[in-house]
Protein backbone atom coordinates (compact mmCIF):
# COMPACT_ATOMS: atom_id res chain seq x y z
CA UNK A 1 0.00 0.00 0.00
CA UNK A 2 0.84 3.51 0.08
CA UNK A 3 -0.50 7.02 0.37
CA UNK A 4 -0.27 9.95 -1.96
CA UNK A 5 1.91 11.94 -0.19
CA UNK A 6 -1.35 14.70 0.46
CA UNK A 7 -2.73 11.54 2.79
CA UNK A 8 0.18 11.20 4.07
CA UNK A 9 1.31 14.58 5.21
CA UNK A 10 -1.94 14.73 6.79
CA UNK A 11 -2.00 11.95 8.66
CA UNK A 12 1.38 12.21 10.32
CA UNK A 13 2.95 15.22 9.50
CA UNK A 14 2.19 16.47 13.20
CA UNK A 15 3.38 13.08 14.41
CA UNK A 16 6.60 13.32 12.78
CA UNK A 17 7.21 16.75 13.99
CA UNK A 18 6.59 15.76 17.29
CA UNK A 19 9.09 12.98 17.18
CA UNK A 20 11.96 14.75 15.21
CA UNK A 21 11.09 17.58 18.36
CA UNK A 22 11.37 14.70 21.43
CA UNK A 23 15.06 14.22 19.56
CA UNK A 24 16.06 17.92 19.16
CA UNK A 25 13.75 19.82 21.13
CA UNK A 26 13.98 23.05 18.80
CA UNK A 27 11.19 24.32 16.56
CA UNK A 28 12.91 24.85 13.18
CA UNK A 29 15.03 21.98 13.08
CA UNK A 30 12.22 20.04 13.97
CA UNK A 31 10.15 21.68 11.10
CA UNK A 32 13.38 20.95 8.79
CA UNK A 33 13.56 17.25 9.51
CA UNK A 34 9.80 16.44 9.33
CA UNK A 35 9.89 18.25 5.86
CA UNK A 36 13.04 16.01 4.67
CA UNK A 37 11.34 12.96 5.68
CA UNK A 38 8.40 13.92 3.79
CA UNK A 39 10.78 14.62 0.72
CA UNK A 40 12.04 11.29 1.13
CA UNK A 41 8.70 9.59 1.30
CA UNK A 42 8.01 11.46 -1.88
CA UNK A 43 11.50 10.80 -3.86
CA UNK A 44 10.95 6.76 -2.47
CA UNK A 45 7.60 5.58 -4.27
CA UNK A 46 8.03 2.30 -2.82
CA UNK A 47 5.06 0.68 -1.30
CA UNK A 48 4.73 -0.04 2.30
CA UNK A 49 3.11 -3.84 3.71
CA UNK A 50 0.61 -1.35 5.43
CA UNK A 51 -0.06 1.77 7.10
CA UNK A 52 2.11 0.41 10.28
CA UNK A 53 4.72 0.09 8.27
CA UNK A 54 4.55 3.59 6.32
CA UNK A 55 4.20 4.83 10.08
CA UNK A 56 7.03 3.20 11.01
CA UNK A 57 9.11 4.21 8.57
CA UNK A 58 8.56 7.78 8.64
CA UNK A 59 9.15 8.04 12.26
CA UNK A 60 11.96 6.38 11.81
CA UNK A 61 13.81 8.42 9.34
CA UNK A 62 12.62 11.18 11.48
CA UNK A 63 14.14 10.27 14.59
CA UNK A 64 17.24 9.38 12.04
CA UNK A 65 17.63 12.35 10.92
CA UNK A 66 16.86 14.75 14.44
CA UNK A 67 19.80 12.59 15.67
CA UNK A 68 22.06 13.70 12.91
CA UNK A 69 21.16 17.04 13.02
CA UNK A 70 21.83 17.20 16.62
CA UNK A 71 25.09 15.32 16.77
CA UNK A 72 26.39 17.64 14.11
CA UNK A 73 29.54 19.65 15.36
CA UNK A 74 28.71 22.87 13.96
CA UNK A 75 25.17 22.81 15.97
CA UNK A 76 25.12 25.19 19.04
CA UNK A 77 23.42 28.68 19.64
CA UNK A 78 20.22 27.31 19.27
CA UNK A 79 16.83 28.50 20.63
CA UNK A 80 16.63 27.14 24.05
CA UNK A 81 13.51 24.44 23.98
CA UNK A 82 12.00 26.15 27.87
CA UNK A 83 12.30 29.46 24.95
CA UNK A 84 10.23 26.52 22.37
CA UNK A 85 8.18 25.53 25.30
CA UNK A 86 6.70 28.99 26.62
CA UNK A 87 5.33 29.90 23.00
CA UNK A 88 3.65 26.20 23.29
CA UNK A 89 -0.90 26.71 23.98
CA UNK A 90 -1.09 23.76 26.48
CA UNK A 91 -4.33 22.37 27.59
CA UNK A 92 -3.35 22.37 31.05
CA UNK A 93 -1.32 23.89 33.12
CA UNK A 94 0.06 21.04 34.14
CA UNK A 95 0.92 20.09 30.76
CA UNK A 96 2.97 22.27 30.54
CA UNK A 97 5.47 20.86 33.74
CA UNK A 98 5.22 17.15 31.78
CA UNK A 99 6.57 18.49 28.49
CA UNK A 100 9.32 20.47 30.52
CA UNK A 101 9.96 17.23 32.84
CA UNK A 102 10.40 14.96 29.40
CA UNK A 103 12.62 17.50 27.34
CA UNK A 104 14.56 17.43 30.49
CA UNK A 105 15.77 14.03 30.03
CA UNK A 106 18.69 12.93 28.19
CA UNK A 107 18.28 12.29 24.85
CA UNK A 108 17.79 8.48 24.99
CA UNK A 109 15.37 8.48 27.27
CA UNK A 110 13.43 10.86 25.64
CA UNK A 111 13.12 9.44 22.39
CA UNK A 112 11.98 6.41 24.12
CA UNK A 113 9.04 7.51 26.40
CA UNK A 114 7.76 10.13 23.83
CA UNK A 115 7.91 6.51 21.25
CA UNK A 116 6.19 4.64 24.05
CA UNK A 117 3.53 7.25 25.12
CA UNK A 118 2.66 9.18 22.12
CA UNK A 119 2.55 6.74 19.35
CA UNK A 120 1.64 3.37 21.56
CA UNK A 121 5.15 2.09 20.21
CA UNK A 122 5.35 -1.98 22.68
CA UNK A 123 9.15 -2.68 23.41
CA UNK A 124 9.50 -4.86 20.91
CA UNK A 125 8.16 -2.73 17.82
CA UNK A 126 10.38 0.36 19.53
CA UNK A 127 13.43 -1.94 19.85
CA UNK A 128 12.91 -2.80 15.63
CA UNK A 129 12.27 1.13 15.06
CA UNK A 130 14.96 2.33 16.97
CA UNK A 131 17.63 -0.36 15.96
CA UNK A 132 18.30 -1.41 19.91
CA UNK A 133 18.28 -4.19 21.78
CA UNK A 134 14.57 -4.73 23.81
CA UNK A 135 16.53 -5.43 26.79
CA UNK A 136 18.06 -1.55 26.29
CA UNK A 137 14.82 -0.13 25.28
CA UNK A 138 13.45 -1.98 28.26
CA UNK A 139 15.71 -0.23 30.21
CA UNK A 140 15.64 3.22 28.99
CA UNK A 141 12.03 3.19 29.35
CA UNK A 142 12.46 2.32 33.05
CA UNK A 143 15.04 4.79 33.80
CA UNK A 144 13.05 7.26 31.72
CA UNK A 145 9.83 6.70 33.80
CA UNK A 146 11.83 6.80 36.84
CA UNK A 147 13.41 10.57 36.05
CA UNK A 148 9.80 11.69 35.53
CA UNK A 149 8.48 10.19 38.64
CA UNK A 150 11.09 11.98 40.47
CA UNK A 151 10.07 15.16 38.93
CA UNK A 152 6.46 14.77 38.19
CA UNK A 153 5.85 13.33 42.01
CA UNK A 154 2.18 12.68 42.03
CA UNK A 155 1.40 13.83 38.64
CA UNK A 156 3.21 10.98 37.42
CA UNK A 157 1.64 6.78 37.97
CA UNK A 158 3.87 4.39 38.51
CA UNK A 159 3.36 2.15 35.49
CA UNK A 160 5.16 -0.49 34.22
CA UNK B 1 -6.04 9.79 34.36
CA UNK B 2 -3.49 7.36 32.99
CA UNK B 3 0.40 8.27 31.91
CA UNK B 4 -0.38 8.07 28.43
CA UNK B 5 -3.71 10.17 28.83
CA UNK B 6 -1.44 13.12 30.37
CA UNK B 7 1.67 12.54 27.63
CA UNK B 8 -0.81 12.65 24.59
CA UNK B 9 -2.76 15.65 25.71
CA UNK B 10 0.43 17.38 26.72
CA UNK B 11 2.81 16.68 23.20
CA UNK B 12 -0.16 16.97 21.33
CA UNK B 13 0.36 20.90 21.37
CA UNK B 14 3.31 20.19 19.22
CA UNK B 15 1.98 20.89 15.18
CA UNK B 16 4.50 20.93 11.44
CA UNK B 17 4.66 24.41 10.95
CA UNK B 18 5.46 23.82 6.91
CA UNK B 19 3.03 22.24 4.90
CA UNK B 20 3.33 19.55 1.83
CA UNK B 21 3.47 22.39 -0.71
CA UNK B 22 6.70 23.59 0.78
CA UNK B 23 7.73 20.13 0.57
CA UNK B 24 7.00 19.43 -3.19
CA UNK B 25 8.59 22.16 -4.55
CA UNK B 26 11.79 21.33 -2.19
CA UNK B 27 11.29 17.71 -3.88
CA UNK B 28 10.60 19.27 -7.57
CA UNK B 29 13.64 21.67 -7.30
CA UNK B 30 16.18 19.76 -5.48
CA UNK B 31 17.44 22.31 -3.51
CA UNK B 32 17.92 21.80 0.11
CA UNK B 33 15.32 20.82 2.02
CA UNK B 34 17.01 21.50 5.29
CA UNK B 35 19.37 24.58 4.52
CA UNK B 36 20.60 24.56 8.07
CA UNK B 37 21.09 21.07 7.88
CA UNK B 38 24.52 21.50 7.08
CA UNK B 39 26.36 18.50 8.50
CA UNK B 40 23.88 16.13 8.86
CA UNK B 41 25.62 13.05 8.82
CA UNK B 42 27.99 11.62 9.93
CA UNK B 43 28.07 11.50 14.08
CA UNK B 44 28.94 7.63 13.94
CA UNK B 45 30.97 7.11 10.98
CA UNK B 46 34.76 8.48 10.65
CA UNK B 47 35.87 8.58 6.92
CA UNK B 48 39.48 7.23 6.55
CA UNK B 49 40.00 7.38 3.20
CA UNK B 50 38.57 7.32 -0.12
CA UNK B 51 38.88 4.19 -2.63
CA UNK B 52 38.84 6.00 -5.81
CA UNK B 53 35.62 7.20 -8.24
CA UNK B 54 33.73 4.27 -8.44
CA UNK B 55 31.28 5.93 -11.67
CA UNK B 56 28.85 8.29 -12.38
CA UNK B 57 25.56 8.10 -11.65
CA UNK B 58 22.34 8.82 -13.87
CA UNK B 59 21.38 12.88 -13.43
CA UNK B 60 25.19 13.38 -13.37
CA UNK B 61 25.75 12.57 -9.73
CA UNK B 62 28.91 10.66 -8.76
CA UNK B 63 29.34 7.99 -6.50
CA UNK B 64 32.24 6.87 -4.79
CA UNK B 65 33.20 4.22 -2.30
CA UNK B 66 34.44 5.51 0.95
CA UNK B 67 36.08 3.57 4.02
CA UNK B 68 34.44 4.62 7.52
CA UNK B 69 34.45 3.64 10.88
CA UNK B 70 31.06 2.89 12.71
CA UNK B 71 31.84 2.69 16.69
CA UNK B 72 35.33 0.88 15.71
CA UNK B 73 34.07 -1.89 12.73
CA UNK B 74 35.91 -0.52 9.68
CA UNK B 75 33.15 -0.87 6.69
CA UNK B 76 32.59 0.47 3.13
CA UNK B 77 29.83 3.23 2.48
CA UNK B 78 28.97 4.51 -0.73
CA UNK B 79 28.83 7.95 -0.72
CA UNK B 80 26.56 9.71 -3.51
CA UNK B 81 27.13 13.65 -4.83
CA UNK B 82 25.18 15.57 -5.96
CA UNK B 83 25.64 18.90 -6.84
CA UNK B 84 26.00 20.08 -2.96
CA UNK B 85 24.30 17.57 -1.57
CA UNK B 86 25.55 14.60 -0.18
CA UNK B 87 24.42 11.25 0.99
CA UNK B 88 26.36 8.26 2.72
CA UNK B 89 25.00 4.52 3.11
CA UNK B 90 26.59 2.12 4.56
CA UNK B 91 26.04 -1.23 6.32
CA UNK B 92 26.84 -1.76 10.22
CA UNK B 93 27.73 -4.91 11.65
CA UNK B 94 24.44 -6.25 12.24
CA UNK B 95 23.42 -5.81 8.99
CA UNK B 96 21.24 -2.65 9.19
CA UNK B 97 21.81 -0.27 6.54
CA UNK B 98 22.63 3.54 7.35
CA UNK B 99 21.56 6.00 4.95
CA UNK B 100 22.98 10.04 6.43
CA UNK B 101 22.65 12.80 4.25
CA UNK B 102 24.81 16.36 4.41
CA UNK B 103 25.75 19.44 2.24
CA UNK B 104 23.81 22.59 2.45
CA UNK B 105 25.84 25.82 3.10
CA UNK B 106 28.75 27.40 4.89
CA UNK B 107 28.16 30.52 6.55
CA UNK B 108 31.50 32.08 7.14
CA UNK B 109 32.69 34.39 9.96
CA UNK B 110 31.04 37.59 7.96
CA UNK B 111 27.83 35.56 7.38
CA UNK B 112 28.34 35.29 3.95
CA UNK B 113 26.75 31.56 2.54
CA UNK B 114 28.47 29.12 -0.14
CA UNK B 115 27.55 25.79 -1.00
CA UNK B 116 29.34 23.08 1.19
CA UNK B 117 32.47 21.56 -0.65
CA UNK B 118 32.89 17.64 -0.90
CA UNK B 119 36.41 18.04 1.01
CA UNK B 120 34.16 19.77 4.06
CA UNK B 121 31.68 16.95 3.80
CA UNK B 122 34.32 14.53 4.13
CA UNK B 123 35.80 16.60 7.40
CA UNK B 124 32.73 16.00 8.79
CA UNK B 125 32.60 12.41 8.53
CA UNK B 126 36.09 12.35 10.48
CA UNK B 127 34.78 13.77 13.61
CA UNK B 128 34.69 12.18 16.90
CA UNK B 129 31.19 10.21 18.64
CA UNK B 130 30.41 10.64 21.88
CA UNK B 131 29.46 7.06 23.24
CA UNK B 132 27.26 7.22 26.21
CA UNK B 133 26.14 4.08 27.97
CA UNK B 134 23.59 2.77 29.87
CA UNK B 135 25.52 1.83 33.16
CA UNK B 136 27.44 5.26 33.44
CA UNK B 137 30.52 5.05 31.41
CA UNK B 138 31.25 7.59 28.48
CA UNK B 139 33.59 6.90 25.85
CA UNK B 140 35.35 8.84 22.93
CA UNK B 141 35.36 6.94 19.26
CA UNK B 142 37.76 8.54 16.80
CA UNK B 143 39.42 6.60 13.58
CA UNK B 144 38.33 3.11 15.30
CA UNK B 145 39.79 3.78 18.62
CA UNK B 146 37.88 3.90 21.85
CA UNK B 147 38.78 6.42 24.77
CA UNK B 148 36.76 6.24 28.00
CA UNK B 149 36.41 9.95 29.70
CA UNK B 150 34.30 8.71 31.93
CA UNK B 151 36.50 10.24 35.21
CA UNK B 152 37.70 13.29 33.12
CA UNK B 153 34.60 15.35 33.39
CA UNK B 154 34.61 18.71 35.64
CA UNK B 155 31.42 20.25 36.27
CA UNK B 156 29.48 18.47 33.17
CA UNK B 157 33.07 19.69 30.78
CA UNK B 158 36.04 17.22 29.61
CA UNK B 159 38.86 18.81 27.48
CA UNK B 160 40.34 15.52 25.39
CA UNK B 161 43.31 16.01 23.52
CA UNK B 162 43.31 13.38 20.11
CA UNK B 163 46.55 12.57 18.07
CA UNK B 164 46.47 10.39 15.08
CA UNK B 165 49.79 10.36 13.35
CA UNK B 166 50.25 13.69 12.83
CA UNK B 167 46.57 14.86 12.81
CA UNK B 168 45.33 16.45 16.48
CA UNK B 169 42.10 17.43 17.31
CA UNK B 170 41.20 19.27 20.62
CA UNK B 171 38.09 18.09 21.99
CA UNK B 172 35.86 19.62 24.52
CA UNK B 173 32.65 17.40 25.66
CA UNK B 174 29.57 18.79 27.76
CA UNK B 175 28.12 15.87 29.26
CA UNK B 176 25.15 14.73 28.29
CA UNK B 177 24.88 17.74 25.86
CA UNK B 178 27.09 18.29 22.86
CA UNK B 179 30.68 18.73 21.90
CA UNK B 180 32.93 20.69 19.77
CA UNK B 181 36.16 20.00 18.34
CA UNK B 182 39.51 22.31 16.94
CA UNK B 183 42.73 21.33 15.29
CA UNK B 184 43.63 24.00 17.12
CA UNK B 185 42.95 24.76 20.79
CA UNK B 186 40.14 23.05 22.84
CA UNK B 187 36.63 24.98 22.13
CA UNK B 188 35.09 27.25 24.89
CA UNK B 189 32.14 25.04 26.39
CA UNK B 190 30.40 28.44 26.33
CA UNK B 191 30.52 28.81 22.70
CA UNK B 192 28.18 25.77 21.89
CA UNK B 193 25.35 23.80 23.08
CA UNK B 194 23.13 20.66 22.44
CA UNK B 195 20.09 23.13 22.36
Amino acid sequence: MRLSAAEAYEKYADRVFAAAFSVCRDRADADDVTQDTFMRYLARGQDYRDEEHLKAWLLRVAVNRARDLTRAFWRRDRASWEDAMAELPFEEPADRGLFAAVMGLPERYRVVIHLFYYEDYSVRRLAALLGLREGTVKSRLSRGRALLKNILMEDWNDDE
Amino acid sequence: MTNEARYKRAFSTLHASGNLMEVKTMNDTRKRVIPRLVAVCAAAALVLAMAGVAYAADVGGIQRTVQLWFYGDQTNAVLDIRGDEYTLVYTDSTGEVHERGGGGIVIGPDGSERPMTEEEFLEQLDQPEVEYSEDGPVAVWWRGRKLDITDRFEDSVCYVQLKDGGDTLYMTVKYNDSYATSPHSYPDPDTFSGG
